[in-house]
């Protein structure tokens, strides 16, 4: 653990994971556990990016491509669960909760640790490197409400 | 990948001093192997494109090159970059290793100013999220996989802001 907790020391001054303690980074035990929470976190955000674009117009086409690459991100998953003889567990409902950008933002960002903490549970390296990538879209759709709360609109 | 995409990583990789094996890798010409061997030198490539990022949002700040909007991203870049070489350092020398220091040739005297120097900015990040996300699969220790995984989210945050201000579709 000592190298774990070096790594995470150094790596967590930065800005993005700022809000992370060595305590908070969770541990997965499965590639089961790490694909059921991202599944989980992405229908959230996809329902509540959903609700912000009924609300704000200029959310909607952001809304309609990260929806595009959630969908692509499920078939692939759903290829990996396959594969790896992951069982499916049932839909989770969709909690009601904020449509705030900022609401979205804390979202994402749990959507991208999820991706980011589960690859080493994963000791599949296909699978790392269909996750990793994943992973990079979500980074890009969370860089992008980042600005939005910068510029404290959709869109901005 | 296509080719020129592979062509301007393998290339961006080349000019920040990556070793022939791990360009190879990231040529796709070689099999990703997982052994503590090839950990540390997908660490030692991934420290050199640190250095080289580091180097040139020093040499951009330092000369005023970055619009002046935005030398607070530039600013904060940097620093993420600065504490993605330490954490590559740490775990390099952790195993017992030497960490490879930055070259001294770095050549960015003819960099422009203005949005020509955020382009060169973001062609650095786009480097380095391209070859993380390319070599992430191949890291065999976890505390490294993650690591990585951190660091390519910064990444691809860099570059998307970049790809912002110089009006790129980021989505």
């Amino acid at each position: 653990m000592i190298a774990r907790r070096t790594a995470l020391k150094t790596v967590l001054a930065a800005p993005l994971v700022a809000g992370v303690s060595r305590a908070d980074a969770r541990d997965y035990a499965s590639a089961g556990e790490v694909i059921a929470e991202i599944d989980r976190l992405e229908g959230e955000l996809d329902a509540r990016l959903a609700r912000l674009a009924a609300t704000f117009p200029a959310a909607a086409s952001f809304a309609r491509s990260v929806r595009a690459d959630h969908e692509r991100h499920r078939r692939a998953r759903g290829a990996l669960r396959r594969r790896l003889r992951v069982a499916e567990p049932p839909p989770v409902p969709v909690p009601a909760g904020g449509a705030s950008v900022d609401a979205l933002r804390a979202l994402a960002q749990d959507l991208v640790h999820a991706h980011a903490e589960g690859l080493p549970a994963l000791r599949d390296a296909q699978a790392v490197d269909t996750l990793a990538r994943h992973m990079v879209d979500d980074a890009r759709h969370l860089a992008v409400l980042q600005m939005w709360l910068e510029t404290e609109q959709p869109g901005g | 990948m296509g080719e020129s995409r592979r062509a301007f990583l393998l290339a961006t990789a080349r000019a920040a001093g990556v070793s022939a094996p791990v360009l190879g890798l990231l040529a796709g010409r070689e099999a990703a192997a997982r052994s503590e061997g090839r950990d540390l030198e997908i660490l030692s490539a991934a420290l050199l494109l640190e250095h080289h990022a580091i180097a040139l949002y020093g040499h951009g700040l330092k000369r005023s090159l970055f619009p002046p909007g935005l030398r607070a991203y530039a600013t904060e870049f940097r620093g993420d970059h600065q504490g993605h070489r330490d954490t590559q350092i740490a775990i390099i020398e952790e195993r017992g290793a030497a960490a490879p220091a930055a070259r001294d040739d770095y050549d960015f005297g003819h960099a422009p100013a203005g949005d020509a120097f955020v382009r060169l900015a973001l062609e650095i990040e786009i480097a380095a999220q391209r070859a993380y996300t390319g070599l992430i699969s191949a890291i065999r220790t976890d505390d490294y996989l993650l690591s990585a995984a951190f660091i390519l989210v910064d990444e691809v945050r860099h570059m998307t802001v970049w790809q912002r201000v110089l009006g790129l579709r980021i989505y």
